[in-house]
């Protein structure tokens, strides 16, 4: 078994609030996670804690094999130097509800711009691969569009190859079709099946529970900042365990 | 007929001086430009900075600078400064010097407010995808807040037109300071007024025609079609 993410005993505080209390996850190579929970549940929190856009207070975390942070026996957590810190977290890439494009670029430049500028790729070959990344998504003519005259589906494909441009070992989506319109979230949908075909290894905070039954290979129930339940999409949907999971569900079906 | 031909003859007569003055008036202008606008942004990141030795001496900066007449900045530096450390500068110079000095403050606070508007989201997407700290800044922070800011940098850049008859306090001949001395000598006309107003008009009028061009250039991504 291969780990790409191992998180350890994670506990989030933002001042008194626990947002994170004691979460364990780990996720293997290839392998598609979904979390779902109810808002305010801490399931966005652990995604950002994963590439650094928030600190953990307490935990461990390691990024393919490499810490990420740790805490020591007096609960001082440490994190390595910043560029490090970038190094380690270049192994994730992430979705983000609001799809947070640069606006002043084209499409292809948004895509090609991270690759060209942090892995120091030549800007011929990064364009190639961008445009295989638009291809991939189904955004080939809109290269050279702005972010400004895409639909949201259309945007949020954009940032899907924006974040596969980087090789990622690990995407990271934190509910990717919230912002959609319902009759456009199939779009977006449609990208990431696609990419669980492929085996990229996801983790994937949603609300859409049909998509989390059909594409996770593993569906953990997160509530008050503590995963409640894991397992199968079929052992999550037909057979929930716990009350809150079932009430959850009765209440999002 | 006769009382017109005489107004343009006395027109052309003023006219070579206040022309003159005019040429200093976009000098002090356009040096204050070409300086204070680069000046601005390390003061304007600066005052952004999380670190307290570029944060607070940015700030105290533009306090000072803003929080204080512009006309008092020209007496200190012209009577009291520069005659203090012994440098001797011509009026000009120290006009220029105060002037680069007040704007950049001004500038410097454009600059934050616009670095401020960028969501939050944009230094977030940047960090996901590894980049720097001076790579998000230079590379996405700022070429978006050029648009949001062009329209106060305009603003400013309209005041500093007018602000700059202040510099004859210190007795730098420029387009205002010509034409008073054309009222005071040529009793009873006030015509020199009125060309120097012509000028200060024609020089703004221009200035607010590159400002609506560059507004466009810099939204042309924003537009719904291509």
């Amino acid at each position: 078994m291969e780990f790409v993410l191992q998180m350890q005993n994670i506990t989030k505080k933002f001042g008194t609030l626990v947002a994170l209390d004691n979460v364990n996850l780990s996720v293997q190579k290839g392998e598609t996670v979904a979390i779902i929970g109810p808002s305010g549940s801490g399931k966005s929190t652990l995604l950002r804690c994963v590439n650094h856009l928030e600190r953990i207070t307490s935990g461990r975390i390691v990024i393919v094999g490499q810490e990420l942070a740790n805490t020591n026996e007096y609960g001082y957590v440490f994190y390595p130097k910043e560029a490090e810190i970038r190094r380690l977290c270049s192994n994730t890439g992430m979705v983000f509800q609001h799809f947070n494009l640069f606006p002043h670029m084209n499409c292809l430049q948004n895509i090609c711009y991270a690759p060209i500028k942090v892995k120091g790729e030549n800007p011929i070959d990064a364009n190639k691969r961008g445009l295989a990344l638009l291809e991939l998504v189904g955004l080939t003519s809109k290269a050279e569009a702005y972010p400004a005259q895409l639909s949201g589906g259309q945007k949020q494909r954009i940032a899907i190859a924006r974040g596969l441009a980087m090789d990622p070992k690990i995407m990271l989506f934190d509910e990717p079709t919230s912002a959609l319109d319902p009759e456009i979230t199939g779009e977006v949908l449609t990208v990431i099946r696609q990419l669980a075909q492929q085996k990229t290894t996801m983790l994937i905070v949603t609300h859409e529970m049909g998509f989390a039954r059909e594409v996770a290979d593993r569906v953990i129930f997160m509530d008050n900042g503590a995963i409640i339940e894991e397992g199968t999409p079929a052992e999550i949907f037909n057979t929930p365990k716990s009350e809150r999971l079932q009430s959850f569900l009765r209440a999002m079906l | 007929m006769d009382s017109i031909t005489h107004l343009l003859g006395y027109v052309m007569l003023i006219l070579p001086s206040l022309l003159k003055g005019a040429l200093v008036t976009l000098e002090v202008f356009a040096l204050t430009i070409i300086f204070a606008l680069p000046l601005g942004l390390p003061f304007g990141l600066g005052s952004n900075s999380r670190f307290f030795f570029f944060k607070w001496p940015s700030k105290a900066y533009i306090w000072l600078f803003r929080g204080t007449p512009l006309i008092l900045q020209l007496f200190f530096f012209y009577y009291f400064f520069f005659p203090a450390i012994g440098l001797p500068l011509d009026s000009i110079t120290i006009a220029i010097i105060t002037f680069v000095l007040n704007y950049a403050a001004y500038f410097a606070e454009i600059y934050r407010a616009g670095i401020e508007s960028i969501d939050k989201g944009q230094y977030e997407a940047a960090k996901s995808l590894g980049l720097s700290r001076s790579q998000t800044m230079f590379g996405i922070i700022i070429p978006q807040t050029v648009k949001r800011v062009l329209p106060p940098i305009s603003n400013e850049v309209i005041t500093l037109v007018k602000d700059t008859a202040l510099v004859s306090v210190i007795g730098v001949a420029e387009l205002l300071k010509n034409a008073r001395s054309a009222v005071n000598r040529d009793v009873n006309t006030v015509a020199a007024y009125a060309v120097a107003a012509a000028i200060y008009l024609l020089f703004t009028f221009l200035l607010t025609l590159l400002s609506r061009y560059l507004e466009k250039r810099f939204s042309r991504h924003e537009a719904k079609e291509v």
